[in-house]
């Protein structure tokens, strides 16, 4: 294993008005682990996620993935500049959306090659077979022609988990995804998600399911009021230290 | 903000090109305008003014007195003749402007008119007389009409004979719509020339109007109109006049068309006209069918097609431009749409013609109707557009990002094909309502289906069976164009459950 952390944030600031969002965060997460990041509503952990690939633009902080880093605090890089550091960015890493955001005029298998044939300029058959490898591999061989609106929502978050994956990138980011779900779907999903992380993708994961965390972390960060209160293995979510972190474990976990 | 820069530019590089492809095409319409071996000279004239300038109802092929002696005067000149039909008020503006070289229309002589054009020797001497509702025994000469309300061509002789009489002018486009005017009520008078009405008369077979009297005692002479600077083209006129005259052609054309010859100033008094056209009714609309559907599918659809096509490329980059964080990219797309949705298609039409060939950006009819339709089209359905991107979700654009894609695949990809499916109702509105919207061509000298039934019209005066089956032609269209809406909707929508 590299010594290297394959990602790594410094810094990240973020405030929509004057609400401060993230107040200096850091992160870094070696290769091949899946990290969990949990917290309160508002505390600001989706805005964490979505700076690794800049749906979120952080007002200042570093963002490296790989070999491509973006300096959000360092105002004399030009536009273009700009652009072409957090293309390359998100060129490592593909998402999962809380609502699947699936593509509804395309089939399953076409939501899976825009970004291989559109974007990256694969061939088309090659990108077709291993579309069709990533559909079994969640669960949906056969549905390839078939509309989103034809799915479940479990299924539908499956072919958003294969869109992610079809990309090739060396992390995939997960915003909360099982929360649209109906809960008799969410198991078919976190399936699907630990299969991953046990065959050794990267992962990046805001979630509220503290018992999948728990099972499947190799690194949790709890986040409050845009600061990181406690981090560390999955002990973090069996033996908090943080008396904050206590108190929302209490809650999530024993409801009512 | 880079993409946006790049639609503005995109539209600012379209309009260049349109602008350039049309100017282009003026240029080398004007070319055509300089004097070389057989010179060819542009003729304004009514076409709906019979026995003058009239299609002839069983060939369809423009015809009259006036025609007539311009076609003689071309074959002793040398020119090659290219007629431009339009309204009677149109005529002057199109010759002021350099769209024709020479106004065949029984223009009479008079000192305003004179003051500003050059006129040929007369080809026609006339009396000018009185008409009114049949039963209406108050009026007998044009002491009696002051007060009246008489219906005339707003720029005619005629009218100003009526005004300096006192009356008040109601205006038409042809005569016949004056002596419907007269039958149905609406104005008390018209004022007009001695032979028009006996050949309406003739035509329509009508008792409801009657010739009461004579609009003063003065013989009018009609001749050839030409711009001031065009003497050279007067003059060839007044040559070939001349020798007409000598060797009896104008005569000659005067009795076939009159029964006497008025080509001379002590001319016989008119007295009898067969009529231009004494058909029944059933006869004028079948004889009109195919030119209003020769106008539908030569001018109308075209006309539509290539206006909706222009206005929808023009729409998408408005919207784009519109939505655009830039402000100098938003602004120029927020003023167009608001000057198109602000003002009358019939304005942006007669500024695209008048407007423009008056500052020497003369454009030919269908390129400026083009042009002001698909303008027009671009505003309203820019809107549209607009808010058919905006109905789709913010999701989709971020899932777009995710997978590397920039804003134009993004667009073309993802956000237009959901959007379209949003907007297809819409704008078949947009595409009926601009069907519809050609008949204003006509304004424009456009023989569109309209025109066609206009044209029809007055020679025979039978507007109701006419207009309705212009109508119904319009119908048809709108009607099929609206079925079509369904399975589009259903072919983009697809995949929705």
């Amino acid at each position: 294993m590299s010594t290297t952390p394959l990602i790594e944030a410094r810094g990240l600031r973020k405030a929509f008005g004057d609400n401060e969002v993230l107040k200096g965060v850091d992160l870094s997460a070696d290769e091949g682990t899946a990290t969990a990041i949990i917290g309160p509503s508002g505390s600001g952990k989706t805005t964490i996620l979505r700076s690794l690939n800049v749906l979120e633009v952080p007002d200042s902080g570093t963002v490296r993935i790989a070999d491509a880093t973006v300096d959000f605090g360092d105002a004399s890089v030009d536009r273009s500049t700009r652009r072409d550091e957090v293309e390359a960015l998100r060129s490592h890493s593909g998402m999962v959306f809380q609502s699947h955001h699936l593509f509804p005029h395309k089939t399953v298998l076409q939501n899976l090659l825009e970004g291989p044939v559109q974007v990256q300029g694969r061939e088309v058959d090659e990108a077709t077979a291993d579309a069709r490898r990533l559909l079994e591999q969640v669960g949906l061989a056969g549905r390839e022609d078939q509309y989103p609106s034809q799915l479940s929502g479990g299924q539908q978050q499956r072919v958003g988990i294969a869109r992610a994956l079809a990309l090739n990138p060396e992390v995939v980011l997960f915003d909360e995804p099982t929360s649209a779900l109906d809960p008799e779907l969410v198991g078919e999903v976190l399936a699907v998600i630990r299969d991953l992380a046990t065959s050794g993708w990267t992962l990046v994961i805001v979630t509220h399911e503290i018992r999948f965390a728990r099972d499947v972390a190799d690194q949790v960060l709890f986040l409050d009021a845009g600061v990181i209160a406690e981090q560390g293995g999955s002990e973090v979510l069996r033996d908090p230290q943080q008396e904050r972190t206590k108190q929302f474990l209490r809650r999530v976990l024993e409801p009512g | 903000m880079q993409q946006s820069r790049r639609a503005l530019a995109l539209v600012v590089l379209s309009w260049l090109v349109a602008t350039l492809a049309l100017s282009g095409g003026a240029a080398s319409a004007e070319s055509a305008g300089t004097p070389a071996e057989a010179r060819t000279v542009r003729v304004g004239t009514e076409g709906t003014y019979p026995p003058f300038t009239f299609h002839d109802p069983d060939t369809d092929e423009l015809t009259g007195f006036d025609i007539e002696v311009i076609r003689a005067v071309a074959d002793e000149a040398g020119w090659d003749l290219e007629f431009v039909e339009a309204p009677f008020d149109s005529i002057f503006p199109a010759l002021d402007a350099g769209r024709v070289d020479v106004i065949a229309n029984q223009i009479t002589i008079n000192p305003e008119r004179e003051a500003r054009y050059l006129f040929s020797a007369p080809y026609t001497y006339s009396r000018g007389v009185i008409v009114t509702a049949a039963g209406n025994d108050d009026v007998t000469t044009l002491d009696d009409l002051d007060g009246l309300v008489a219906a005339e061509n707003e720029t005619s002789n005629w009218a100003q004979v009526a005004r300096d009489a006192g009356a008040e002018i109601r205006a038409v486009d042809q005569f016949a719509q004056a002596a419907e005017l007269l039958v149905q009520g609406r104005v008390d008078v018209v004022v007009n020339d001695n032979i028009a009405v006996l050949d309406y008369l003739a035509s329509s077979g009508s008792d409801e109007i009657q010739i009461v009297g004579e609009a003063g005692e003065e013989v009018s002479r009609q001749a050839l109109t030409f711009r001031q600077d065009d003497p050279e083209l007067q003059q060839e006129a007044d040559d070939a006049l001349a020798r007409l005259a000598d060797d009896g052609t104008l005569a000659d054309i005067s009795e076939d068309y009159f029964g006497a010859d008025v080509t001379v100033e002590d001319a016989a008094e008119v007295t009898d006209v067969k009529g231009s056209d004494t058909r029944s009714t059933a006869e004028v609309v079948r004889g009109a069918a195919w030119p209003m559907l020769r106008g539908l599918l030569v001018y109308t659809l075209p006309l539509t097609a290539a206006s909706f096509a222009i206005g929808l490329v023009l729409a998408l980059l408005t919207a784009l431009a519109r939505m655009s964080s830039n402000r100098l990219v938003q602004l120029p797309a927020r003023v167009y749409i608001s000057a198109i949705r602000g003002t009358p298609l019939l304005v942006q039409l007669f500024i695209a013609f008048y407007g423009l060939g008056q500052i020497g950006l003369t454009i030919p009819p269908v390129p400026a109707a083009i042009l002001a339709l698909s303008l027009n089209v671009g505003g309203y359905a820019a809107e549209v557009i607009r808010g058919s991107i905006l109905s789709v979700p913010r999701g989709q654009y971020e899932a777009a990002t995710t997978i590397g894609m920039r804003y134009p695949q993004l667009m073309r990809r993802i956000v237009l094909p959901q959007a379209a499916r949003i907007a297809v109702p819409p704008l078949s509105n947009t595409l009926l309502s601009l069907i519809k919207d050609t008949s204003l061509a006509s304004v424009i000298l456009v023989p569109e289906l309209l025109r066609q039934a206009v044209n029809a019209a007055s020679p025979s005066a039978d507007f109701m069976p006419l207009y309705l089956f212009a109508a119904l032609y319009y119908w048809v269209v709108c009607f099929l164009v609206s079925q079509a809406q369904g399975p589009l909707e259903k072919r983009l929508g697809r995949y929705a459950a």
